[in-house]
């Protein structure tokens, strides 16, 4: 069955993110699958969020965690197959839950088909499908983004005896966006999944699509054009299916990325995120709102997505050099915790397992403006194991029990595709779903209950922001206002308790209804509004005027 | 407590904004608008460089000004308002100003500095002349990281002086704050410092506002309860000092809050200065740099005759407070010519000592005794500059250690004088 697609679904959704490899394991082999997962969706509704974004599920090597895909059609074997997968589907929609997979258009396995016939002679047909070069010498002002591993964005082929070009890492060859027989190939794949009935994809490494000499080779106008006629295919043929955008960009270079609202629907909002970790531990909103001015306006129909955690590193590309420093030196004493540009761990470690502090973090997260991104685990506060190498360590299995394999895989337990964390603080015995169902105060049950009122109103989702700027900078002041909704939002970024005068004439006669516990707070006057707050405290405020 | 009646609610509500920081910079302005934004400049400069990680508030008292002064030290605050900025900071920097009184008083204005850096636990107060105009941004650093880093809880500024320039502190107040309390600060009366929160919360409740010598001279004040209560005190290089604008001609003023507050200390600090002979050292931060010499332009024959003058017109007084010996010797050199006058350091000291025994024993009123000394300060900067008129650095610096030397052999005598006036 397929869910009705109502245009801008995707600004009122929360997205759940989750690997098929990590979540559930149905048949005991160790490897989560379609099947367990759609299994455990009555979990991931409980929980409230309406959208799971999927990791890539299709087949591959898995050297890079299936993001070097060797075929577009076709679903892992350890995962499953393509009915499991449509089995899945039809379970989540009918759970009112939509489903956006991932979709890496940049580039391939060196393992696909595509790259094996174009390697194998200079005369291959599919030889024009990537980007080849008789020299490493082309596209020198093309930045390196593994620089733990890559030396050069080109790697030397010997059996076609020439070089070709990856921007990751060398045995995910880019594709040829100049081919027009390879922007035909990837629609038909996009239509392929549209057809069984997905909901919107991510699209992975899009500023990356197409190199000219002399650029830097991202967000070219080419690949705006590419973007743009992709949207314009899915408009007309798929209405209401939306594209994310993977765009690791300051927020001038993504704001291109919505065009006139006629390239992506989201896009990821990359820079916020590391600022709202270093606003927590300076106790200053000013990385914050700083950041969000910097922010340009986007189309009506569009939204930025945000996250606290992801399936990746922390990353640290869109920092200034001192803020990188800074948040090496908080967040990441530990060398092992540092990968590439950024830091590999999960929410709870980050935050030193302090449930207030995670709590404040996800009340930003759900009440700025944006569509929120859940990374499973991080809703029962799942820690992370530095020490497996490359992001191995934020994709452990999911905790759900205290039991076998912590309730992920009746596998013995060499047999998993990775340990699951057993350390005392955050493995799955202390930290699981089973443990904190059964308590109404548990992060798990509170995620829920901040879920069903960010789901209340559709200010979270759609409302303008503005900005309040009290004079004590520990607080971060916003009113979300749509229609006549209006909340207001205030965080307090500090370890320590803090007064707050707010300005908040223009809202007077107006009484504030706190909207976890209902309360009812004094009517707004001409006076300054005064508020204590508690160490990490939130609070938010529906307006209203009787 | 003395916050209680220093802190305007409006000052209040301020620093609850700001909260609690690592650093304050206090900047005591009045009238200031010609040299103010400079000087913060730098400060916030420094900040951005030294300290880019740490919580720091500038806090301004101003004693009054009409000129703009504190709007302009208002504008320094780096917040996240979106406004202009030159600069990138991680934090909001808070530059906050506050009208103490409607006219200038240093020691309330210190008052009102130390009081927010208590009431914000700053582990480091650093108060900064806001006339110092020739400030670079590395003396924030100079200043704080002893207290900041190395847990001294008082940096007392050197800075580099042409060999004519400071001569207050080389004749008077450098040898005389060595020998009585051991210490050998060069800058005792440094118009930059800085302190550790703990010395600012003693200071505070102990020292300024409940004790005259604390309203008189409140930075000199400072040095003197650091090293009697056994403080931490370092010394650190900061740079070449440009000459102060204010107060530069009221020599009067400058000996009252200074001399006047030294002499001032030693009623309540006999037992500690009473058992001190000899000085040590006090550890440097940092070297000198060199200092381009400058031609200099002074009256000397002015000089001869400010001193001559003042032993004239001053005899009465001049009998109450010195001994007949003393007083004899100093009017037989007020009626030598310009080339042959000569102040020597150890009757300059003496001269001094006794002027401290009938402060003491304030056989006349207190004021007018500092007052009195002005003249004869003049009588011995002259012979400093005729004997190092042509002199190199380090003749300078032989010569001063000279007098330091001379005024640490005389403090039996200063003993003496204590006793007998008493």
């Amino acid at each position: 069955m397929s869910l009705k697609l109502e245009a801008g679904w995707y600004k009122n959704a929360i997205i759940y993110q989750v690997h098929v490899r990590s979540f559930f394991d149905a048949n005991g082999d160790g490897i989560g699958d379609f099947a367990g997962l759609a299994q455990r969706l009555d979990y991931v509704q409980e929980l409230g969020v309406n959208a799971i974004w999927l990791m890539p599920f299709f087949p591959s090597p898995l050297r890079d965690d299936g993001y070097d895909i060797a075929d577009y059609y076709s679903v892992h074997p350890s995962y499953g197959t393509l009915d499991d997968f449509k089995s899945f589907l039809s379970i989540a929609h009918d759970r009112g839950i939509r489903v956006i997979i991932e979709m890496v258009l940049n580039h391939t396995s060196d393992q696909h088909p595509w790259f094996q016939q174009s390697r194998s002679s200079q005369d291959n047909p599919k030889r024009d499908w990537y980007v080849w070069s008789e020299t490493d010498s082309k596209y020198r002002g093309t930045r390196i983004i593994f620089l733990d591993t890559e030396m050069s964005n080109w790697a030397w082929d010997p059996i076609s005896k020439s070089h070709y070009w990856h921007r990751f890492f060398s045995h995910q060859p880019d594709l040829n966006y100049d081919n027009p027989a390879v922007r035909e190939e990837m629609w038909r794949v996009m239509k392929f999944w549209l057809e069984l009935g997905v909901d919107g994809f991510r699209l992975d490494a899009v500023p990356y699509l197409i190199e000219r000499e002399g650029t830097n080779c991202e967000n070219l106008p080419e690949t705006h054009a590419i973007i743009r006629d992709l949207r314009k295919r899915i408009d007309q043929e798929f209405p209401g299916a939306m594209l994310l955008a993977e765009a690791n960009q300051w927020p001038a270079d993504l704001r291109p990325y919505f065009g006139d609202g006629d390239e992506f629907h989201m896009a990821f909002h990359f820079p916020l995120m590391p600022r709202m970790f270093m606003g927590l531990r300076l106790e200053d909103r000013k990385p914050i709102t700083e950041i969000l001015q910097q922010t340009p306006e986007i189309p009506p129909s569009c939204q930025w997505c945000l996250f606290l955690r992801n399936h990746d590193e922390l990353t640290l590309e869109m920092v200034t050099d001192i803020e990188r420093d800074y948040m090496y030196d908080i967040y990441a004493g530990d060398k092992a915790m540092r990968l590439n540009l950024g830091i590999r761990r999960r929410l709870a470690p980050l935050l030193d397992n302090d449930r207030r502090r995670i709590e404040l973090m996800n009340g930003m997260l759900m009440s700025l403006p944006g569509t929120p991104i859940i990374y499973y685990g991080d809703e029962i506060g799942m820690g992370d194991n530095i020490y497996l190498g490359d992001r191995n360590g934020v994709r452990t299995p999911m905790q759900w029990s205290g039991g076998w394999n912590g309730g992920f895989s009746n596998a013995d337990p060499e047999r998993l595709y990775s340990p699951p964390i057993l350390n005392p603080v955050y493995g799955y015995p202390a930290v699981n779903v089973l443990s904190q169902k059964r308590t109404s105060h548990s992060l798990l049950s509170w995620m829920q209950h901040i879920l069903g009122i960010r789901r209340s109103s559709p200010v979270f989702g759609s409302g303008s922001i503005e900005f309040l700027y009290p004079a004590n900078h520990r607080i971060l002041a916003y009113v979300r206002k749509l229609g006549k909704e209006t909340i207001l939002i205030v965080n307090n970024l500090s370890s320590a308790a803090q007064s707050v005068e707010l300005d908040l004439r223009r809202y007077k006669g107006n009484i504030l209804i706190e909207m976890f516990g209902r309360n009812i707070f004094p009517r707004i006057g001409d006076l300054p509004y005064f508020l204590t707050m508690g160490p990490y405290q939130f609070y938010w405020f529906r307006l209203r005027q009787i | 407590m003395a916050e209680e009646t220093l802190l305007s609610d409006d000052f209040l509500r301020q620093l609850i904004n700001v909260g609690e920081v690592d650093i304050v910079v206090g900047l005591s302005s009045h009238n200031d608008a010609k040299t103010i934004e400079p000087v913060v400049g730098a400060i916030q400069a420094g900040i951005l460089k030294c300290f880019p990680r740490e919580r720091v508030a500038i806090i301004n008292a101003d004693g009054g000004s009409q000129d703009g002064t504190t709007e302009l030290v208002a504008k320094a605050s780096i917040d996240d308002l979106w406004r202009e900025s030159k600069v990138y900071a991680l934090r909001t920097l808070h530059s906050i100003s506050v009208r103490y009184a409607r006219g200038p008083d240093p020691s309330k204005a210190l008052q009102t500095i130390l009081a927010a850096a208590d009431l914000l636990r700053a582990k480091a107060c650093v108060v900064i002349s806001p006339e110092s105009t020739s400030i670079e941004p590395d003396w924030l650093q100079r200043l704080v990281r002893p207290v900041y880093y190395d847990n001294f809880d008082l940096v007392c500024p050197i800075y580099n002086r042409q060999k004519f320039e400071g001569s207050l502190v080389r004749d008077l107040l450098y040898p005389m704050t060595r020998s009585i309390y051991g210490y050998r600060i060069r800058e005792p009366y440094g118009s930059e410092f800085a302190i550790s929160g703990r010395l600012a919360s003693d200071f505070l409740g102990k020292g300024i506002g409940n004790e005259d010598w604390g309203k008189m001279g409140p930075e000199i004040s400072i040095t003197i309860m650091a090293v009697t209560a056994k403080y931490r005190v370092c010394q650190s290089f900061l740079g070449t000092k440009a000459p102060s604008s204010r107060g530069a001609h009221d020599v009067v003023g400058v000996m009252r809050r200074t001399a006047g507050a030294l002499f001032s200390s030693l009623d309540s600090n006999f037992p500690v200065w009473s058992a001190i002979s000899g000085s040590e050292d006090v550890r440097i931060f940092g070297t000198a740099k060199e200092v381009e010499p400058e031609g200099a332009r002074i009256n000397r024959k002015r000089l001869l005759e400010m001193f001559a003058t003042g032993v004239a017109q001053l005899e009465p007084v001049l009998r109450s407070i010195l001994s007949p010996s003393l007083l004899s010797e100093l009017q037989r050199i007020a009626a030598l010519g310009i080339n042959e006058f000569d102040y020597p350091s150890e009757l300059w000291a003496k001269t001094v000592y006794e002027f401290v025994g009938s402060y003491h024993k304030s056989i006349i009123s207190r004021d007018h005794i500092i007052q009195a000394l002005v003249p004869l300060y003049r009588g011995r900067s002259l012979t400093f500059l005729t004997e190092n008129r042509n002199g190199s650095a380090e003749n300078i610096q032989r010569r001063e250690e000279s007098l330091c030397a001379d005024f640490e052999r005389l403090k039996p005598y200063l003993l003496e004088v204590w006793a007998d006036r008493k």
